[in-house]
């Protein structure tokens, strides 16, 4: 064979290699999409058959959805993902306990003591404007999910740097631990838009809920 | 440089590195993995039954789409003290109203303790009323520095629910207002109060077995 025409197949062939292995990486990619929509399905199903209500973690599609029989009641936007270590089992995990710095607190009502006092009335609610919009949320099967909010101001500005540095640097050490004592460990951050989508997750979120979190 | 600063500029220095080889290796084992069933689930997919996964994904879908309400039903945010009165996927009514209060009453002697939460999840309209009379609970004495009454006569007060009340179950209800003011903030025992043009939407809507999403 000339030259030119043996460069001109070889050229050929590597482009035709390149086609077949991208398209079998799409199918692939596609087939296992398939697979892990259709466990998310049965996992759905078998949660929404209960009447409560129950939590999707969209990873991929970055959306966060508070669901009850299979309808969305509530659904948060996801600004940006980091994980660190295994990622979350592709089954039901309830919420053990949600973690923040200043958990908020239920006010005490006093009872009247006189006649007057009855007719008396305050205010002592615990409402959206007290909930925490950084915390974190402890799964079973050792996943922990931190929630955090853009920040505005000074002081939680200040606070994201450390969390940011605690994340690349305390969060992977403290998954070589996890990995010594041979315990499954798995982190994921997750940042949303505004404060009161974090506080709203908060109360959306009571202990002992169960829900998903998918890579999808 | 001293002796003594050379010292502690080498012990400075191998701390240093040695913080630095365990981050290395921290991070690399710590780059994240699929859980270990993600793998397995994705080794065995094979790209010919794709059509009948799809299917199967089709079909559980389709069943968990049928488990949502087929009449009527009512979503109350607690958080922003919102009420939608919804049909299918469309909203026919959105009200603003006053969830529980959150807050904790003792009994004095501390025998009973009352947390004045709106209850989350699924429930149903058990119960409508038309001028409903509030059969006044123990705390609401407590709450009043008064005695709690031997007679259940004694607990009737008429005029303070509204003109509707829907009962959803252990002493909860949708009902009307006398302190509109006060509606769009957490301030109620755990019921829902609704303005009165609201409610009467609401109650003519709903009937005995609505569903009640709370959150």
């Amino acid at each position: 064979m000339p030259t030119a025409r043996r460069t001109r197949f070889r050229g050929v062939r590597a482009v035709a290699v390149f086609a077949a292995l991208t398209l079998s990486a799409v199918v692939s990619g596609k087939a296992q999409n398939d697979l892990l929509e259709n466990r998310l399905a049965k996992e759905e199903l078998a949660l929404a058959k209960a009447p409560s209500l129950y939590f999707i973690i969209y990873l991929k599609s970055k959306t966060i959805a508070l669901k009850s029989r299979g309808m969305t009641l509530e659904e948060w936007k996801v600004t940006s993902i980091h994980s660190w270590g295994q990622g979350a089992p592709l089954a039901a995990l309830a919420l053990n306990k949600k973690s923040t710095l200043y958990p908020p607190q239920r006010a005490k009502i006093k009872p009247a003591a006189t006649e007057e006092e009855t007719g008396t009335f305050e205010l002592e609610a615990l409402e959206l404007k007290d909930m925490p919009s950084r915390f974190t949320l402890f799964l079973t099967g050792d996943i922990r999910i931190s929630i955090r909010t853009k920040p505005s101001g000074f002081w939680p500005r200040l606070g994201d740097v450390g969390h940011v540095v605690a994340w690349n640097l305390w969060v992977p050490i403290k998954n070589l631990a996890f990995r010594q004592k041979k315990k499954p460990f798995g982190a994921i951050d997750l940042k949303l838009e505004k404060k009161e989508d974090g506080q709203s997750l908060y109360w959306a979120l009571p202990d002992g809920i169960k829900g998903l979190v998918f890579p999808l | 440089m001293s002796r003594k600063k050379k010292v502690v500029l080498i012990a400075f220095l191998t701390l240093l590195a040695l913080f630095v080889v365990i981050e290395v290796v921290a991070i690399t084992l710590a780059v994240p993995k699929p859980a270990a069933e993600i793998a397995a689930t994705l080794e065995k997919s094979d790209p010919k039954e794709a059509a009948k996964i799809k299917a199967e994904t089709a079909a559980l879908d389709k069943k968990i789409g049928a488990l949502a309400p087929k009449t009527v039903y009512i979503i109350i945010d607690s958080a922003r003290n919102k009420l939608t009165l919804k049909s299918g996927e469309k909203t026919l009514l959105e009200a603003v109203v006053s969830c529980g209060s959150g807050s904790i009453l003792e009994e004095p002697g501390g025998k009973r303790t009352w947390v004045f939460d709106t209850p989350r999840g699924e429930f149903q309209v058990k119960s409508k009323v038309v001028n409903p009379t509030w059969v006044k609970p123990d705390w609401a004495f407590i709450e009043e520095g008064k005695e709690i009454p031997k007679r259940r006569e004694e607990r009737f007060e008429t005029g303070v629910l509204g003109d509707y009340a829907l009962g959803f179950g252990e002493g909860f209800f949708i009902h009307g207002t006398l302190y509109s003011r006060l509606l769009g903030r957490s301030v109620t025992h755990g019921c829902v109060r609704v303005g009165d043009k609201d409610l009467k939407a609401v109650f003519q809507a709903a009937s005995i077995g609505s569903k009640i999403y709370i959150f």
